[in-house]
């Protein structure tokens, strides 16, 4: 059996798709596969267990059959977090040790989804590197490129993981962003050597987030187009302007969400005839008839909050950063970006195993 | 007050023209043309003479005395002609030159630097950028305004001169009279203040009415209001302020009070008629001027068709209005003289056959009624009928009764003369019956509003002492508003019980607190970025055992978690389940220019939908606690509806009155509410359920 760690340079970089698509793949090349998420920060009941939201993704993309309540030792609830500012809490490294011991039984490869970074979790004395060594894993990185300063993180972790450390797997190229990782990012890496595992281009299908998830995450009123949640959003954009120069910057946008005023029917209007696939309005402000009315026709779900446009872009912005692998095709389709773009050949022969 | 404004014993008008057409040429020759007895003095460097009298070069070359300066000069030269005026011992004049505060920056300043020389000279004055001034009865025409109004008894100022124009032209062909017209300009001096306190004292005046778009000093505004309405009625058309401000404001009351709430609210307690077009000013004016106030509700309408008796009736009905059957002897009388078919109830309906005669009649029987206050004569143009004999003999009447008599004599051509008969003679008539049962629902609440009785305070001891501590730290600490514990410390010193609860971190200390409190029990989020807990799934109630609990803990803050990722958590409150009761919001806000208001509405959670609040100004009389509650229109739900226990209203009263005193003890509070606040049954009292406090400014 052989341990497969899959960590990060910090939190929403994409783990849990790349930890789907490794198992998938592994599951394919005929391997047993197990895994676990030693802590979990997103809590969840299922059936009455606790666990974690993304681990239990990953469970039922993988088709496991291990026992749920072993899959996430340690859920950090508010309840764990409270316990834990107030005293110590012990037993938790061993909790992990025992569903790590249970879970791996007969298994050819164990997955291990990180938390945040490699160096998040010593506020419950679990960080993620003391972890590794305990479970005696190998790591591959997970990299959303954004500067610098990742590089410096990289290097870093290459130095204090040594021969553990199997290299990394750049996630969200952009358009934008490609060129300069083929001509400046690969080539750097490779010069300190560091593998390039993958390269996973940015799919803003899987970037997006269905209208029902928004509404969840916005705490917000469903005015209208209930049939209709399931409508993909891939970009925000804010109604602030004047109506003719509006049209223009939604027509421009594919399968956007205008954030606007309640009151601003005008740009509810534009935004509806140019296609936006869901409004958002803000302050409370019930819109006139006229708009409902017209998003019932054209199916366009309508969301209403409290807060201001401002405060909506701002936590949309936080929020759409930590997107979840909720949707069964958004799953298949990110599965198969990973198995399309990441080089096993290499991973097999630094793990140790043949495929 | 302001004398030399109304009665002076010479004009100087500075600026004067010889060209017709020019401002400084109108208000020269109004003055003259219209009768002034006094000395008129053009002030004009160049001109020898205008319209046939003397012009002087400038104030200081007049050998004699003059009582007030109308400036019509460019802007430029204002200062110093008010620093002349001064000079001259002049101390009123009116500006009418615009150019300053109206026009822009430049304009601001020019103003600013106005008030200041006018200070040092000591002359008040009336605009700049103003119509000028008319008093009908000192026969002074000091505008430029086309006309001159009939003598009477309507005291009118206005913010817009446009509008002074309008009114003057439409009060023409009907010769409606007033004694005073003031164009008030930018009110850079004399305010809206000033000229109630002026029309108030004036003999000749006997109804004010203003137009305005906004007020100064609304405290102050108020104060003289109040006292002036007291004497006469005071009749405002102001212009509205839509409430776009609705914005995001945090707390209900905040989102529910608009600048027009403050507006209604302080005319209401002000006694101020407020109106919302020119229709009704004049409606009302012609009323208020010309007929005795009603003593009380009871109406009587004499109609010759079923129709507008109908309408009238509905909106006596929508008004405070009543039309209870006359006596019956009078009943029987009116049957020896109208058809048997006619309607001898009220309305009594006398048919379309009338003449004349049969209208007197009539309103003679109806008037020995003694228990009715007002009548109301109604007439549509049949063609039996005498429309001027019947306007005449309702004049005759009128005459002779201290009881007021308003007529609807409908339509146009076939009435003109009629009506120009009846408002010669102090009788209004109106368009339509609705505009007469307006007017007459108007005269009938002022009537009230002379007659009450002068307002009770409370006021609660002890109780600022105990919530001092309190604002004090956090407005040290620099905060915008109460935190969760605080907010219950103070509504704790004002008296309000709220339910039992206790704070708890982690689900064990969750349930201990439910068994300490005794299931049922309700569960809410404590962080200090959430404002609206139930909004985002924050409050669970009915949670009856250990098991509901510890759900409830987790999924509490686990939701709240995730969509507020940046709220922190400090854990959460559990609180007893109380009663049922109704729910009703009360809460403080603060008006730019009133100060703090008091909200009450009923609703709950609904209370922004129904939007069915009323305000009054700080400080509540027990009068206006009794009445904002009665205001709203679900009202009988508190009474309690099929068969439903009544709730305790005066708690609720009580509870007004504790926020204003409460208001005037923190003046830093800018918002409050609780929301809900549960009424019980009469005599358990209410308890605060929720509650939000915003703190700020000086």
């Amino acid at each position: 059996m052989t341990t497969l760690y899959v960590g990060s340079t910090g939190g929403f970089t994409g783990k849990t798709l790349v930890s789907m698509g490794l198992g998938h793949k592994f599951l394919n090349d005929g391997f047993k596969v197990g895994y676990i998420k030693p802590v979990g920060i997103l809590p969840v009941k299922v059936n009455g267990t606790l666990t974690d939201n993304d681990a239990w993704r990953i469970y039922r993309a993988l088709n496991l059959k291990d026992p749920l309540e072993e899959i996430c030792p340690v859920v950090l609830t508010q309840e764990l977090m409270v316990k834990s500012y107030l005293k110590d809490v012990k037993g938790l490294m061993s909790k992990i040790e025992k569903s790590f011991g249970l879970l791996s039984k007969d298994k050819d490869i164990m997955i291990v989804g990180g938390y945040g970074s490699i160096y998040t979790g010593s506020f419950l004395d679990l960080q993620g590197i003391k972890i590794i060594k305990r479970l005696d894993a190998k790591v591959v990185v997970v990299v959303k490129y954004e500067g610098e300063y990742i590089a410096d993180y990289v290097l870093q972790a290459k130095k204090d993981l040594k021969e553990r450390f199997l290299g990394v797997i750049l996630n969200k190229v952009t358009p934008e962003y490609k060129r300069s990782v083929e001509e400046y990012v690969e080539p750097f890496f490779k010069r300190k050597g560091i593998d390039i595992l993958g390269s996973l281009p940015h799919d803003p299908v899987i970037g997006s987030i269905t209208v029902e998830e928004l509404n969840e995450m916005l705490g917000s009123k469903v005015l209208c187009g209930h049939e209709k949640l399931g409508n993909l959003v891939e970009h925000f954009l804010i109604g602030a302007m004047q109506v003719d120069k509006a049209i223009e910057y939604f027509k421009k946008t594919r399968n956007n969400a205008v954030i606007v005023g309640g009151d601003r029917a005008d740009i509810q209007l534009s935004a509806m005839e140019t296609g936006s696939v869901c409004l958002i309005l803000t302050g409370d402000l019930y819109p006139s008839e006229m708009i409902i009315s017209r998003a019932e026709e054209k199916e366009i779900p309508i969301l209403s909050v409290r807060e201001d446009t401002y405060s909506i872009a701002k936590k949309l912005e936080k929020l759409s950063s930590r997107l979840r692998l909720r949707d069964k095709s958004k799953v298949e389709r990110g599965m198969s970006i990973v198995t399309g773009h990441v080089d096993f050949q290499t991973i097999y022969r630094k793990l140790g195993i043949r495929s | 007050m302001l004398n030399n404004f109304f009665n002076p014993k010479s004009i100087a008008v500075i600026g004067a023209s010889r060209t017709p057409g020019k401002v400084g040429f109108d208000i020269l020759r109004n003055i003259i043309q219209y009768g002034y007895e006094g000395s008129v003095y053009p002030i004009n460097p160049s001109a020898g003479e205008i319209l046939g009298r003397r012009a002087y070069p400038s104030l200081q070359d007049v050998p004699d005395k003059i009582d007030l300066a109308v400036v019509v000069v460019p802007s430029k030269n204002v200062l110093d002609v008010i620093g002349q005026c001064g000079a001259k011992s002049i101390d009123s004049a009116i500006v009418i030159t615009a150019g300053f505060r109206e026009s822009g920056i430049e304009g601001s300043k020019l103003e600013a630097e106005l008030i200041g020389r006018a200070k040092e000279a000591g002359v008040r004055f009336v605009g700049p950028n103003c119509l000028g001034m008319i008093d009908t009865h000192s026969k002074i025409n000091a505008s430029f305004a086309a006309g001159m109004p009939a003598k009477g008894s309507i005291g009118f100022f206005s913010q817009s001169g446009a509008l002074c124009l309008a009114i003057l032209d439409r009060a023409l062909p009907d010769e409606i009279g007033f004694s005073k017209f003031i164009s008030m300009g930018n009110k850079a001096d004399v305010s809206d203040i000033d000229i109630m306190l002026a029309l108030a004292e004036d003999e000749n005046t006997k109804v004010i009415l203003g137009y305005i778009e906004g007020v100064g000093d609304g405290r102050k505004f108020m104060e003289v209001a109040a006292e002036v309405s007291r004497k006469k009625p005071v009749i405002i058309l102001k212009s509205g302020i839509t409430s776009s401000g609705a914005k995001a404001a945090s707390s209900h009351t905040g989102a529910l009070a608009g600048r027009e709430a403050a507006f209604d609210a302080a005319f209401r307690q002000s006694g101020i008629i407020r109106v919302h077009t020119i229709n009704e000013l004049f409606n009302y004016a012609v009323a208020f001027a010309n007929q005795p106030l009603p003593k009380g509700p009871n109406i009587a309408i004499i109609t010759n068709s079923g129709g507008p008796g109908i309408l009238a009736a509905d909106a006596c009905d929508k008004a405070g209005l009543q039309l209870a059957p006359l006596h019956k002897e009078l009943v029987d009388e009116l049957r020896t003289f109208l058809p048997p078919v006619a309607s001898f109830y009220n309305p009594i309906d006398i048919l379309g056959d009338s003449g004349a005669d049969r209208y007197e009649k009539a309103l003679n029987t109806a008037l020995k009624d003694e228990r009715m206050n007002g009548f109301m004569v109604l007439l549509t143009p049949t063609a039996t009928v005498d429309v001027e004999a019947t306007a005449t003999a309702i004049t005759d009447i009128s005459r002779t009764i201290d009881r007021p008599i308003l007529t609807s004599f409908m339509g146009k051509k076939s009435i003109d003369a009629a009506s120009k008969t009846l408002t010669r003679y102090g009788v209004p008539n109106y368009s339509y019956p609705e505009e007469a049962v307006s007017a007459m629902d108007a005269m009938y609440r002022y009537n009230l509003w002379i007659n009450r009785p002068e307002k009770t305070y409370s006021k609660f001891d002890g109780m600022k002492e105990k919530a001092s501590q309190v604002f004090e730290n956090a407005i040290r600490e620099g905060r915008d508003r109460l935190a969760e514990l605080e907010v219950h410390d103070v509504l704790h010193a004002y008296g309000f019980p709220q339910p039992r609860s206790l704070f708890a971190r982690t689900s064990e200390e969750a349930v201990a607190a439910a068994k300490g409190i005794g299931y049922p029990v309700v569960m809410k989020i404590i962080s200090p970025q959430i404002v609206h807990k139930s909004d985002i799934g924050g409050v669970r109630v009915n949670l009856k055992n250990k098991k509901d609990v510890e759900n409830a803990f987790f999924d509490i803050t686990t939701h709240v978690k995730n969509i507020m990722p940046a709220a922190h958590i400090y854990g959460v409150l559990i609180q007893e389940m109380v009663p049922k009761g109704k729910e009703i919001i009360m809460g403080i806000t603060k008006d730019p220019q009133f100060g703090h208001m008091i909200m009450f509405g009923l609703g709950g959670i609904y209370v922004e939908v129904l939007k069915d609040i009323s305000f009054r100004i700080v400080p509540l009389s027990e009068e206006d606690a009794h009445e904002m509650i009665r205001e709203t229109r679900t009202f009988p739900l508190l009474r309690g509806v099929r068969g439903e226990a009544e709730a305790d209203i005066e708690a609720i009263e009580r509870s007004l009155l504790v926020l204003s005193q409460m208001a005037l003890d923190f003046p830093r509070i800018i918002e409050a509410d609780i929301n809900p606040l549960l009424v019980q049954q009469r005599g358990q009292g209410v308890v605060a359920i929720d509650a939000r406090f915003a703190i700020g400014g000086e």
